[in-house]
């Protein structure tokens, strides 16, 4: 991510921003890639747990969620992935907007019940995870027809060379070479661990370590940090796993924590391999305080979501899991809103 | 005698970098067409040296990117006139 700068707020936000579409047909690759690894893994039997777990049942807070995730991932300048690359990197802005999502992210706990109650009140199907269980269809018939016309468009593209531009950073990696990378990455997850890559139950987990440092009483109080929303067989193994947001060392932290170190640490060596790491800190007031801010509202829309948008994106929209649709229909306006006040509050 | 007018966005998070650049593209257009006037940017954002060359090729201008150890310095300038020895 760091070498290709595969940033998927940049994603977004520069279709609004400058109208440029170029990473996001890198994503499109990303995920359409996905969807071809994903359902060969299916109807091979590489692939034994469809759908994945900790996908629920879809409702009007996956839309909320991705509409303030949009908001909040364009004013923190990253979003939970994209930031802690450039953490690593040296970025002191992005250091700020991870230090807002562990807060955010924690903070959820206090709302849990409530917007819990709204969650469940507003479910659209409570027995179908993806669009081909709620359609009663089999995942291929949808699949290679989007895939078909995703491939084909994306052939074009290439072929009209809007998919590579000149680049002058030193080690620079293609973007479509970090899309392929991700998706196999994604891939070797799914069939390894049985769920493609998740990063923001650990940013909750360790908000709650922090926080039961100074207020170990209130945090044992919360439900939300009691919960075990994690439990599942995974592949290679006779054995249940369990995990959840609480501050214990669970499935989740074995899970997770890894992935969120290695991204900083990768991050980190590339930049130092490069010669380019230095801490970043010359930053215009306005820019740390949208980060912060930014970051606060990626936490807390990370938890109402539930989810991050490399869950959804990278995941759930390759299996058509409703709850990833979903909160793609609320990121789009939100990333629009986040670049309207940008523009308007941040940078002047 | 060509002027050339520095920015320095070292630090800034994205799109921070592009969107001053650009603003400062805008507000020195005619001058550039002239070709009397050029713009430096320099920058330690990895992203704004494929960003800002590929904006300035939309408003018709060239760019060169050069690493310096304080950063990327990114020229822009009028096309016809040459690049940097």
């Amino acid at each position: 991510m760091h070498r290709s700068d595969f940033c998927v707020t940049t994603c977004f936000r520069d279709i609004f921003l400058f109208r440029d579409f170029f990473l996001m047909r890198h994503l499109l690759l990303l995920i359409v890639s996905s969807m071809v690894l994903f359902e060969v893994g299916r109807l091979t039997g590489a692939i034994t747990i469809y759908p994945f777990p900790l996908l629920g049942p879809p409702s009007l807070g996956n839309v909320i969620g991705g509409f303030i995730f949009g908001i909040g991932m364009v004013l923190a300048g990253g979003c939970v992935c994209g930031s802690l690359y450039k953490l690593g990197a040296g970025s002191a802005g992005s250091l700020l907007a991870v230090i807002g999502m562990l807060v955010g992210s924690t903070f959820y706990a206090e709302i849990h019940p409530q917007w819990s109650t709204f969650a469940k009140s507003t479910v659209l199907s409570k027995d179908a995870i993806t669009l081909p269980q709620w359609l009663n269809l089999a995942p291929t018939v949808l699949l290679l027809p989007l895939v078909t016309a995703g491939g084909l468009w994306l052939y074009r593209e290439f072929r009209g060379g809007r998919m590579v531009r000149p680049a002058f950073a030193a080690g620079h990696l293609a973007p479509w070479r970090a899309a392929f990378i991700i998706a196999l990455l994604g891939f070797a997850s799914y069939v390894l661990i049985g769920m493609p890559m998740g990063i923001t139950t650990t940013y909750t987990k360790l908000g709650a370590t922090i926080a039961a440092l100074f207020a170990p009483e209130h945090i044992k109080s919360l439900i939300y940090f009691s919960l075990k929303p994690l439990n599942y067989t995974p592949p290679f193994s006779d054995h249940p796993i369990t995990g959840g947001p609480g501050p214990h060392l669970d499935a989740f932290a074995t899970i997770q924590y890894p992935l969120l170190i290695g991204i900083v640490a990768g991050a980190f060596f590339s930049t130092l391999r490069l010669g380019e790491w230095k801490l970043q800190w010359r930053l215009p007031r306005r820019q740390f305080v949208s980060a912060l801010s930014g970051g606060l509202l990626l936490g807390l829309a990370a938890r109402m979501a539930p989810s991050c948008n490399i869950w959804h994106l990278w995941g759930g929209v390759p299996i058509l899991a409703i709850q990833s649709l979903l909160f793609l229909t609320g990121l789009l306006p939100g990333t629009w809103i986040g670049t309207r006040l940008l523009t308007r509050f941040v940078i002047r | 005698m060509i002027q050339t007018i520095d920015i320095d966005i070292r630090g800034h998070i994205c799109p921070s970098c592009l969107l001053l650049t650009l603003k400062e593209m805008n507000n020195n257009v005619a001058a550039i067409r002239t070709g009397n006037t050029e713009l430096v940017v320099v920058t330690d954002d990895r992203q704004a040296t494929t960003t800002i060359p590929a904006m300035a090729d939309r408003m018709g201008f060239c760019a060169e990117v050069v690493r310096m150890d304080d950063g990327y310095h990114i020229r822009i300038y009028r096309c016809n006139i040459g690049t940097t020895p």
